[in-house]
């Protein structure tokens, strides 16, 4: 990691600071109005999915169905409910958009989500050991973590998990490495099984069994469409969230560098160990501005539609600092993900070797 | 029939399922504050039929709410709320019109001053237009007509007029027996609200005797004194209402108990925010923790807990800031907090707080 002295530290959070400040003290309708635009392409999607369902016999009719509800569960996981949740909206005082209270359309509660994510992964980002997010507890995706022969089927995990990714991310907080090493016991977690069950269960009701029901003779097919909904929003979700930090060029750290660290030390790991990917208006859209992650992980409560303005000032404060700005196209840093999981699958001799081999032919 | 199906429990309980909260008709508000906003579920929507100017500083809007209002009764208040610069605000006002307005042709009234400064106040008369909706909660609080029927005398300031315009029409129209005084002060002569309306009803109902007086167009101001007490025949039995501001009402205080007028036949009632109790600040302020935020923060003589939230960059929810509407409501686990407004002094345990009117002696603990 770039090292910088406690001055430079200190200069650095001013600097962010000062963005940050610019920000809070312009928010107001604009912002208001973003978020309620989204909300209702939301409904109007969902609403327009679940009617079109029941005809999903007529094959086009399917997949346009199948589409709108998939993309109501992209925009309202990704730009409304993880980002009201982070309180970016909060300052509206709006109830139905209260940071504490928002519940999403996901088999993971809100409360469980506000521990693991906005407490754990935003404080102790990329931390291996400390950041449960890195890898999932089911990838080893640096070499910091010894390889254990389980790793070499790692990619058939991440194509698991990238399916199911509601139900990983549900089931995130149970900490089942912690379980199988018997550091906790699984006693401690029947509260947390408890809200899960209530929250997946509904999730499950919903799509799987009430909106079915609801029109019997057609049943099976709004099952299926119902699935395929989850399914587009999983794999998108998943991908947008490799991206955020699993890049080639996206740092980690060890406890030993963080242990008391400063604000300004938290931004520096929140800059390097972030990755952003670029692209059109409504790709950002449909990652909920996680395409700015670098923004958002050094301002996560602001609103996230403002990523895209305040990036250029970001990146004015990264160059000043000389600290590398991690960007590209999707298609490239999804490529460098994918090969973090494949590079890591392997035992670290054959794949120093291996790439050792690689950077010898571009030579 | 869409709130009555909407309260049901059988609906909740599916709403959950479907749509993750727990007022699942309010799912569908983002959509319908642009179709049609009286179709909004989350609150009371009420439409702006007119806007009747009083004075240079004061308006009367006439609203239609949505017919699923229950109503209310005479000298009652609301909260109405609404966005300025995508901000949502909550406020109370006095309802200034008679509920028979409200029963017979679905309109109630809100007189309102503006306050020098006030957000909502300046908004409402610069940029509330006709046909615009705002928001409204069912009507609270005991300013109330004395039944059976008994002498009265209404003391009022300024604006405090609004509630008791609503119980003075009401009493008219249900000929009411008893005799009825109300002194009503004003800084000049331009400044009477409704003055049209009350001329009129003292004409049509020889119960009322009207005195207004205005306080500052003579070169002494000239506020309540005892002589004015004087012309009120049988003083002693009549239940007293006051509304004005805090100088008005502590003077009023004095001079009825001074004229023997028992304490439990007077009744005051706010239309600014509530004078504060007098608190001693030396034993103020404490170290405050907002456990779900996981924050600790120092606070120093009566800044109260809301206050002390958003100075440490929290955002809780609040509505008027003035311990009304209890939006702000939240658990504290432990500590002792003195009310604000009343200077009660709170429990050491777990209870619900009014953050805008709490101010913390000692360390508290919050579920913010």
């Amino acid at each position: 990691m770039k090292k910088l002295n406690d001055d430079q530290l200190n200069e650095l959070q001013k600097d962010l600071d000062a963005i940050r400040d610019e920000v809070l003290a312009d928010l107001g309708e604009r912002d208001a109005n973003y978020i309620r635009k989204i909300i209702r392409l939301h409904r109007t999607l969902e609403i327009g999915g679940r009617v079109m369902m029941p005809f999903g016999f007529i094959p086009p009719v399917f997949v346009a169905a199948t589409a709108s509800l998939g993309i109501a569960k992209i925009l309202e996981n990704m730009e409304i409910g993880h980002n009201v949740m982070h309180g970016q909206y909060d300052w509206m005082n709006d109830p139905s958009l209260n940071s504490q209270t928002y519940e999403w359309d996901t088999a993971c509660s809100s409360e469980s989500w506000r521990r693991t994510h906005n407490y754990e992964h935003h404080t102790y980002t990329n931390i291996i050991g400390k950041d449960r997010d890195y890898g999932y507890a089911v990838l080893r995706l640096s070499d910091e973590e010894r390889w254990k022969p389980r790793h070499s089927l790692q990619f058939i995990n991440y194509v698991l998990l990238s399916t199911l990714f509601q139900w990983g991310v549900g089931l995130h907080e149970l900490e089942t490495e912690k379980l199988t090493r018997r550091e906790i016991r699984l006693r401690d977690k029947i509260p947390f099984l408890k809200d899960f069950a209530r929250k997946g269960g509904r999730q499950a009701f919903k799509d799987y069994v009430f909106f079915p029901l609801l029109t019997l003779p057609v049943a099976p097919i709004v099952l299926a469409g119902n699935l395929g909904a989850n399914l587009i929003r999983n794999l998108w979700a998943s991908t947008v969230i490799f991206c955020g930090h699993f890049t080639q060029d996206a740092e980690t750290f060890s406890e030993e560098e963080c242990e008391g660290e400063s604000k300004g030390h938290w931004y520096l790991r929140q800059l390097t160990g972030s990755s952003n990917f670029t692209g059109g208006k409504w790709l950002h859209v449909l990652s909920g501005h996680l395409s700015y992650q670098v923004e958002h992980h050094v301002f996560p409560d602001l609103p996230a539609h403002r990523y895209p303005e305040i990036s250029e000032k970001v990146q004015a404060v990264c160059k000043k600092h000389d600290i590398p700005y991690n960007t590209g196209t999707f298609a490239k840093q999804y490529g460098t993900v994918l090969s973090r999981i494949a590079r890591y699958s392997l035992p670290d001799s054959l794949r120093t070797r291996l790439e050792g081999k690689r950077e010898l032919q571009a030579i | 029939m869409l709130a009555r199906i909407s309260n049901t429990k059988a609906f909740h309980w599916l709403g959950r399922q479907l749509m993750n909260r727990d007022n699942p008709a309010a799912w569908l508000d983002p959509l319908a504050t642009t179709i049609n906003p009286m179709w909004v579920q989350e609150y009371t929507p009420a439409r702006v039929e007119r806007i009747i100017v009083e004075t240079n500083d004061t308006k009367t809007f006439v609203l239609t709410p949505a017919k699923r209002w229950a109503g209310f009764q005479a000298g009652q208040h609301v909260n109405i709320c609404t966005d300025v610069n995508g901000i949502r605000r909550t406020r109370t006002f006095s309802l200034s019109s008679s509920p028979l307005l409200w029963e017979r042709q679905g309109e109630i009234t809100l007189t309102i001053k503006r306050l020098p400064g006030g957000l909502v106040t300046n908004w409402m008369h610069d940029s509330l237009k006709q046909g615009d909706v705002i928001g409204l909660t069912e009507a609270f609080g005991d300013f109330q007509i004395p039944q059976p029927a008994k002498p009265a005398l209404y003391i009022a300031g300024g604006s405090g007029i609004t509630p008791i315009l609503s119980q003075l029409e009401t009493m008219a129209a249900e000929n009411y027996r008893a005799s009825v005084a109300l002194l009503y002060f004003v800084r000049t002569q331009d400044d009477v609200i409704a003055r049209e309306a009350l001329t009129a009803l003292a004409a049509r109902w020889p119960a009322l005797s009207l005195t207004i007086i205005a306080t500052h167009e003579g070169k002494e101001p000239r506020y309540l004194k005892d002589s004015d007490l004087t012309p009120v025949t049988g003083l002693p039995v009549r239940e007293v209402y006051l509304c004005g501001p805090k100088g008005l009402m502590d003077l009023a205080n004095d001079l009825l108990s001074q004229r023997g007028v028992n304490e439990q036949q007077i009744h005051s009632t706010f239309f600014a925010p509530p004078a504060q109790a007098q608190l001693d600040g030396a034993q103020l302020g404490g170290d405050v923790t907002f456990t779900t935020s996981n924050l600790k923060v120092g606070s120093e003589g009566d800044a109260n807990l809301l206050e002390i939230a958003e100075a440490a960059g929290l955002q809780p929810q609040h509505g008027c800031r003035m311990g009304i509407c209890h939006q702000c409501s939240c658990r504290k686990t432990s500590g002792t907090v003195v009310n604000r407004l009343t200077g009660k002094v709170s429990g050491p345990g777990e209870e619900t707080v009014q953050l805008c009117v709490s101010v913390p002696q000692g360390p508290v603990v919050l579920d913010v």
